[in-house]
């Protein structure tokens, strides 16, 4: 009879004994291990971003000339706007050098733009992330910013041989000190609430008291430049509603973040010159 | 050993299948979570030990692609793993609806916990559970599809590689 009701419950007494064995484990085996299963289906990621690279070149291919002409000539125009900038901002920055030297000011980090594919996003209620298809092969680093065209993407959070993960802005684990573009008072950002088929959210603290905004008046949220790796001046999202927070001394507000954060494809890392 | 490594192999294609479909409904915000595919079959058919071992390594494998502590769906899959275990005896396991009804009560209690231990994170928990639910009931409806064809795969995987002598009867 004791052997029966041992027999019964031999599956919880292995339970109890895998759960104390891991409990035991190393730190540093954890994230060996971790690392190791990663890096096992890191192939098994980038062959199907391929497999869908290929699908979308044979799609392209179905389309005809005339749309391809249309699509240069369309192409040149914003290459030739885009020129007018950069000859905009060499000059810009080439002033900014003269004053920094000029007043002694600490320079700003310098980053070398690297251009990365997106080959898994991960959008979870509970978090958000993409995999790029570049890792320490390319040189990128822990912590290192990540943009594309509408602003901030997120940052790189775990580096790996050919591939990085990507935590979203719009991810919870996330924070930025950012501030409403034309103010100067630094509040703090927050990734988090992410509706279904609706834009991405975030929400923002410490607002100061004169500050407005609402739906049909959004005001846009840049980072700030201060206490972390990005930039100042990228865009992070508009803060759609502001109310009075418990506390009574500041603000606390919503932050719609651009759509398509869903839909990336391509992204640029702003990877360090000078890694800390 | 061989059950374990065939079965998770298999537990492998089904992760990169559920990844590719999250990956294309990323733009949605849909997000689909079937983590009792990875247990209920190797619970119901094999042995504690060849079970509970594919278990854990798709647990691991789930663990490695996640954001969360080490071990978090490892341990939670080995529990879902050892109380399925433990009832096997007493369910019609042969029957495929059986099979598939107790996946999606596994799953249901699977995405709960998990869901308790993540919205810890969330700064508005409150606001975050509109589209939990949501996600959970996309989740089943996938996984009542697809739940038929990967047991009918993963015991095919199993007659392929000679295995089947070593199932429990």
């Amino acid at each position: 009879m004791p052997f029966r009701r041992f027999a019964t419950h031999h599956p919880f007494a292995t339970l109890g004994f895998v759960v104390v064995a891991w409990l035991f484990v190393p730190v540093g085996l954890k994230s060996f291990t971790r690392a190791s299963f990663f890096e096992l289906t890191a192939p098994v990621t980038v062959a199907a971003d391929y497999a869908r690279g290929l699908q979308e070149y044979w799609s392209l291919r179905l389309h005809s000339n005339h749309e391809l002409i249309v699509a240069g000539r369309d192409l040149a125009r914003i290459n030739a706007s885009y020129e007018f900038a950069v000859q905009q901002n060499a000059e810009l920055q080439a002033g900014l050098e003269r004053l920094e030297s000029l007043l002694r000011l600490p320079t700003y980090n310098n980053y070398r733009l690297e251009h990365a594919r997106v080959a898994r996003r991960d959008f979870s209620g509970w978090w958000q992330r993409i995999v790029l298809r570049k890792g320490k092969n390319f040189g990128l680093t822990s912590g290192s910013p990540v943009v594309f065209s509408g602003g901030v993407v997120g940052r790189v959070t775990e580096v790996y041989a050919t591939t990085a993960v990507v935590e979203l802005i719009s991810s919870p684990n996330v924070r930025l000190a950012g501030i409403v573009e034309g103010a100067n008072h630094v509040m703090s950002y927050q990734g988090g609430i992410n509706p279904t088929f609706g834009p991405p959210m975030g929400i923002v603290e410490l607002v100061p008291l004169d500050t407005f905004a609402s739906a049909s008046s959004p005001k846009r949220l840049v980072t700030s430049g201060f206490g972390g790796v990005f930039p100042p001046g990228l865009t992070i999202g508009s803060v759609t509603k502001v109310e009075l927070s418990t506390d009574g001394l500041f603000k606390t507000g919503e932050v719609k973040l651009d759509e398509r954060l869903g839909s990336l494809t391509e992204v640029t890392v702003l990877v360090p010159l000078t890694p800390e | 050993m061989r059950l374990s490594l065939v079965t998770a192999l298999t537990l492998l294609l089904l992760w990169t299948l559920v990844a590719q479909v999250n990956h294309a409904l990323a733009e949605l915000r849909v997000y689909l979570f079937v983590g009792s595919l990875f247990v209920i079959f190797a619970a119901l058919k094999l042995p504690l030990r060849s079970g509970l071992g594919a278990s854990l390594l798709s647990g691991l494998l789930c663990d490695a692609n996640s954001p969360v502590d080490f071990g978090t769906h490892t341990l939670l899959f080995a529990a879902a793993h050892t109380v399925v275990f433990h009832l096997r005896d007493r369910l019609p396991r042969d029957d495929t609806i059986a099979r598939l009804i107790v996946a999606l009560l596994t799953n249901l209690a699977l995405f709960l916990v998990f869901s308790f231990i993540q919205i810890a994170r969330s700064p508005a928990p409150a606001a975050a559970w509109p589209r939990l639910i949501a996600d959970l009931v996309c989740s089943q409806i996938f996984l009542a599809l697809i739940a038929p064809w990967v047991f009918a795969l993963q015991h095919r995987a199993l007659v392929l590689t000679g295995t089947t002598r070593e199932l429990t009867p």
